[in-house]
């Protein structure tokens, strides 16, 4: 494929383009993957000591394993050991993994998710835990990566769209109980101690987020 | 409904609940289908929460220790992972059979040409290593004798040929208060028969022989000098083209002059 069709390609996803419909464009981007080989069909290759299934299955997901843990811990060195170990934890469990109880992203952001909480727990300190103009900004502005495959890159851009729209709509107390539980492990009662709200509230909060952000991302079209 | 396990719900679906609250979720979702099919709905929206964030790409050494570490786990246990189930033999098997055979054939082939190397490396390793004895006896014996040659206050002065033979150029290397020297000279043309250079210490009372001086075909010299004062006592150094013997004066053409 040659440079020209690859910006060609990056440049009509670009956040800028006006864009008719998301799931159409989602169906696009899966269209361009239907070649590939799906991560559970890799995820089934790794568990039969398939090293080069799982060396894609790195490349397809390692930036977003990378971000997360670098969301929890904020620390980069750090961050990058979480995403070795966790790729290390597919190698040497994928025959643990089972498709029919959730799709392979599911796991693996599992995986990352609780070993960068336990690394920051060890450490004892809590990184900044509230959305903040920056927050905004990283989800607003994002470079495609250069050496991704495109189709991948498709599919990474629609899904960071449709899930920042998702978000977007949630009012910000709801978003802010669901990331503290998620990307810091923080329990209700903790959050409810951070942020100085009745137990109840968060109870409700965290439901009603949860429900919504279903029903915005409308799960059946999302292939998380 | 049980209204308090209830409640827990989004924070099982969100991995957040003590260990405690997250066995009694999962007791209660083993009895309640209903339940089960919330935690999965919600699940489906947890799972996208990472596609809120930038990706981050990662550093090429991360990728290169995890495939390194997996390499190394492929060696040491190469049945740690599951293997699929072997199917009945087709011709296609028989076929891969046969190549694995003739590939299996080649690499015996190709170890014993390995080891017939590794004897030659063997033996060119075990004559190297007799050399390297021999250059470290040899080592020694310089040692002991440097001492007497390079004392502590060794300076070096820089030599240059007169007009008559510009090209010649060298160094003194000597500790002033020393009666030794060792002369490193360059540039000088290879002399008739008869003929012989001559190295003179300059004083105050004239010059003092200080060694008869023979070049090799490159016109390149090395002479250890000694004197009967300390180098540091005298005033310049001279080479001259002497009869073959030397003389007790310098009497012929000078070819190298040079202050101490």
């Amino acid at each position: 494929m040659t440079d020209q069709v690859k910006s060609a390609q990056i440049n009509a996803i670009d956040p800028s383009v006006r864009i008719k419909s998301e799931k159409e464009l989602s169906r696009l981007g899966n269209s361009m993957l239907l070649n590939e080989p799906s991560d559970e069909t890799l995820a089934s290759q790794v568990a039969r000591g398939d090293s080069n299934a799982l060396e894609t299955l790195y490349d397809r997901h390692a930036a977003m394993v990378l971000s997360l843990s670098l969301k929890v811990i904020g620390d980069e060195p750090a961050a990058e050991d979480i995403l070795q170990e966790t790729f290390w934890r597919v190698w040497r469990s994928a025959t643990t993994y089972q498709p029919q109880r959730g799709s392979f992203t599911s796991w693996l952001f599992r995986i990352a998710r609780n070993l960068a909480i336990d690394a920051y727990r060890r450490r004892n300190v809590r990184p900044q835990i509230f959305f903040d103009a920056n927050d905004a900004d990283l989800l607003t502005n994002q470079t495609p990566d250069p050496n991704a495959d495109v189709a991948e890159q498709a599919q990474s851009v629609l899904k960071e769209r449709q899930v920042r729209s998702a978000l977007e709509t949630l009012p910000r107390m709801q978003r802010q109980v669901i990331e503290m539980a998620y990307f810091y492990g923080m329990t209700r009662q903790e959050i409810a101690e951070a942020t100085g709200e009745a137990l109840g509230t968060i109870h409700t909060r965290a439901r009603l987020g949860l429900q919504k952000l279903r029903e915005e991302l409308n799960t059946e079209e999302f292939e998380g | 409904m049980n209204k308090q396990i209830e409640e827990l719900l989004p924070f099982y679906a969100l991995n957040a609940l003590t260990d405690e609250e997250r066995d009694l979720v999962e007791s209660y979702l083993l009895e309640h289908p209903e339940a089960r099919q919330q935690i999965e709905e919600m699940g489906g929206a947890v799972s996208s929460l990472p596609y809120s964030l930038p990706p981050v790409e990662p550093s090429t050494r991360t990728k290169q220790a995890l495939m390194a570490r997996v390499a190394v786990d492929q060696r040491a246990h190469p049945s740690t992972q599951g293997q699929p189930s072997r199917p009945p033999l087709t011709r296609l098997n028989n076929i891969f059979q046969a190549f694995s055979l003739g590939v299996a054939a080649v690499a015996i082939i190709w170890a014993v040409i390995l080891n017939i190397q590794l004897s030659r490396l063997q033996n060119q390793v075990s004559s190297l290593g007799d050399a390297l004895i021999a250059q470290e006896n040899s080592l020694e014996q310089i040692n002991a004798k440097l001492p007497q040659v390079t004392p502590s206050g060794v300076v070096t002065i820089s030599l240059s040929g007169t007009t008559s033979r510009p090209d010649a150029h060298g160094q003194l290397i000597a500790d002033p208060n020393s009666h030794s020297a060792i002369l490193v000279i360059a540039g000088l043309a290879t002399l008739e028969p008869g003929k012989t250079y001559q190295v003179w210490f300059i004083e105050a009372g004239g010059p003092v022989s200080a060694g008869l001086l023979t070049v090799d075909e490159n016109g390149q010299a090395v002479l250890i000098l000694t004197a009967e004062s300390a180098i540091g006592s005298f005033n310049s150094i001279g080479i001259s083209i002497e009869p073959e013997g030397g003389n007790q004066q310098p009497t012929g053409e000078i070819v190298v002059y040079s202050d101490l």
